[in-house]
């Protein structure tokens, strides 16, 4: 059974005039993928991640992910769902700036009532593993973007979800620090087994997800393996 | 833990903000605690001077007695009762009295009078009757049938100390009974009705005065705090269950006092409500600003799985902390303040006349520090706190997700 599916997925934005963001779409995504939806500006990108991570509502279609149905959930029971199967890295970085890196990281492990001792070894380790262990103490304002953005990686798979759903997480970074962290979420993602969806304009992330989903007007007009296993298609 | 912790931290992200919010309740908290103490200190005067000067904690009479005065109406068995008192905790002193009206003479005048017969001692140990003689002593069984006389009926009467004064009474019996008195003190209470209309007497006299043998109209109790009177006066029903008597506290002898007590309180809770209506807009202003300048901060704490009740918490928590610390400040500030004056009393001598008609003597309030003026005002204090909290806290979990952090 297929990790994400969407079926028939429409979303209209009310103002002034209705503007259509989600037309009829449907797709699937499968465990372990490493998936980038694309397109131009307006296509939809951030509102299939949206209804996806549960913080956006479709006007009609059905989606499930991971096994919960998104259809009509509770606002309490979709804070649930996304407290325990979203990772979300946001363009804007976003971390808490009166808490520490460490303690940005354990957010989320202690909203689900992680112990504390074991949050924080957990934190601890995976700093150590991008070597970011001595910035654990700092506040997200003493980091520079691209140090932000890996730690909001880290936060989003720091309780394991079953999908970490990555807004333009490359946007507001330089291409060293593009690249830098597209490495550590491709890692994440072949040694951890953990599920990336991008939105992206960015032709590095393009570049190293394995699937493509290309959306024009709110429909998906393209969606092809580009990749397999970390190797280009041929 | 987690948001307590977050809470504390969001209220000093601006700090300038929070002090002043703090400064605000702070204030507020000891303007309300420093009224509070000149109230009851002001309170606890007009009844210790009452009470003090006349009217003591309790009395005890025949039934119906205050309804209706009457020097017939005598205490029934007024040994069993002295006994009963004497094992009451909290009871300092006792006087048993006579009480009767009658007409007081002189060469040049005469007056209407309350004529009270005392027992010296036993007096002493009550009223201040003793402290308020201005000329002459105090009454002493020197066997000349000796009258205080309250200052301005002394000059009503126009007599002098060592004139006579005739009183004339109608005795329990029906009878009239008259006699010679010899004026050996005039006093001043500071109280118009006692200065003007009373004349005390050896109760000896006042019982042969009377016709009463050694029977007496009331028993006058001093306790050693007024919060006293509830016990004492249930204590003394419990004991003298089935008698024929009444047992007053004080505020029953004088409901004037307990009804200015009480629309004086009434004042100070209206002055109170304005000034936490003050305080509680500070605090919405502050909570407020806080939560809209935080708005994608609350988009992205609700997309990693915040639930609308946790932001509730938060930012109750965060009004919880602002309120803390200004009680913190509130109280000693407010503590400070009354217990300084406490000590050295505000000086009303501007407004004398006025606070005389209050039947306080004294120019100068002390103020009083009690733990329930502290609690109850830090309590409302953070009743305002919750109440002002709700709304932003409300408006903040309502927030959409995905609205909220494009929020810029």
């Amino acid at each position: 059974m297929a990790l994400v599916e969407l079926i028939n997925v429409s979303r209209t934005y009310h103002d002034h005039v209705d503007v259509p963001a989600l037309k009829q779409v449907t797709l699937s995504l499968e465990k372990g993928a490493f998936a980038a939806v694309t397109g131009p500006s307006g296509s939809g990108k951030s509102t299939l991640l949206n209804v996806l991570g549960g913080i956006d509502r479709p006007d009609e279609g059905k989606i499930q992910v991971a096994g919960v149905d998104l259809t009509d959930t509770p606002a309490n029971q979709l804070a649930d769902f996304r407290l325990r199967r979203i990772g979300f890295v946001f363009q804007a970085f976003n971390l808490l700036p009166v808490l520490s890196v460490e303690e940005n990281l354990e957010f989320v492990a202690a909203l689900q009532a992680m112990p504390k001792l074991s949050r924080q070894q957990r934190a601890r380790e995976l700093l150590e593993a991008v070597g970011m262990a001595e910035l654990r103490g700092k506040r997200p304002n003493d980091l520079s973007g691209g140090q932000q953005q890996r730690v909001a990686v880290l936060r989003a798979i720091m309780t394991e979800p079953a999908i970490v759903l990555a807004d333009e997480p490359t946007a507001n970074l330089d291409s060293a620090n593009a690249s830098l962290l597209l490495d550590m979420m491709e890692r994440m993602n072949q040694e951890k087994g953990i599920t990336f969806l991008f939105s992206t304009h960015d032709p590095q992330v393009m570049e190293r997800a394995r699937r493509l989903i290309r959306l024009k007007d709110g429909a998906v007009v393209a969606d092809e393996i580009v990749r397999v296993s970390g190797l280009a298609s041929t | 833990m987690l948001f307590i912790s977050l809470a504390w931290r969001n209220v000093w992200r601006n700090r300038r903000r929070s002090l002043l919010t703090v400064m605000a309740i702070g204030l507020g908290l000891a303007f309300n605690v420093f009224l509070r103490g000149i109230t009851d200190g002001w309170h606890d005067e007009m009844v210790d001077n009452s009470v003090r000067a006349e009217v003591g904690h309790v009395q005890i009479h025949r039934a119906q007695y205050h309804d209706e005065p009457s020097v017939s109406k005598t205490l029934p068995d007024a040994g069993r009762v002295e006994r009963v008192i004497r094992e009451l905790p909290g009871v300092v002193g006792c006087s048993f009295r006579v009480i009767g009206s009658g007409l007081a003479s002189t060469a040049d005048n005469s007056s209407g009078v309350e004529v009270m017969g005392i027992d010296p001692a036993q007096e002493q140990s009550v009223t201040t009757i003793q402290h308020a003689i201005v000329k002459g002593a105090y009454l002493s069984q020197n066997g000349q049938r000796p009258i205080l006389l309250g200052e301005s009926l002394a000059t009503r009467l126009k007599s002098s100390l060592g004139d006579k004064v005739v009183l004339m009474v109608q005795a329990a019996d029906g009878s009239m009974g008259a006699q010679l008195f010899r004026l050996t003190g005039i006093f001043r209470s500071g109280a118009p009705e006692l200065d003007g209309g009373v004349a005390y007497i050896l109760r000896s006299d006042a019982q042969t005065l009377f016709s009463l043998g050694d029977r007496v109209t009331e028993a006058v109790l001093l306790l050693s705090s007024s919060r006293q009177v509830p016990q004492v006066v249930e204590a003394l029903h419990h004991n003298l269950t089935g008698d024929d008597i009444e047992i007053l506290p004080w505020w029953e002898v004088e409901p004037f006092i307990k009804q200015f007590i009480q629309i004086d309180d009434a004042f100070f809770y209206v002055i109170a409500l304005i000034f936490f209506v003050v305080i509680s807009i500070g605090i919405l202003n502050t909570l407020t600003m806080s939560i809209f300048e935080r708005t994608r901060e609350f988009g992205v704490m609700m997309a990693l799985g915040t639930r609308p009740v946790q932001i509730v918490r938060l930012v109750v928590n965060e009004a919880i902390a602002l309120g803390l610390v200004g009680a913190v400040v509130g109280d000693t500030l407010g503590s400070a303040a009354t217990l300084f004056f406490a000590k050295h009393g505000i000086n009303l001598g501007a407004v004398k006349a006025g606070v005389a008609a209050t039947g306080i003597t004294s120019s100068v309030v002390y103020t009083q520090l009690t733990a329930a003026n502290l609690i109850y005002s830090t309590i409302a204090v953070f009743i305002v706190v919750l109440a002002v909290a709700l709304y932003p806290a409300v408006r903040a979990s309502h927030l959409k997700p995905v609205e909220a952090i494009r929020y810029v």
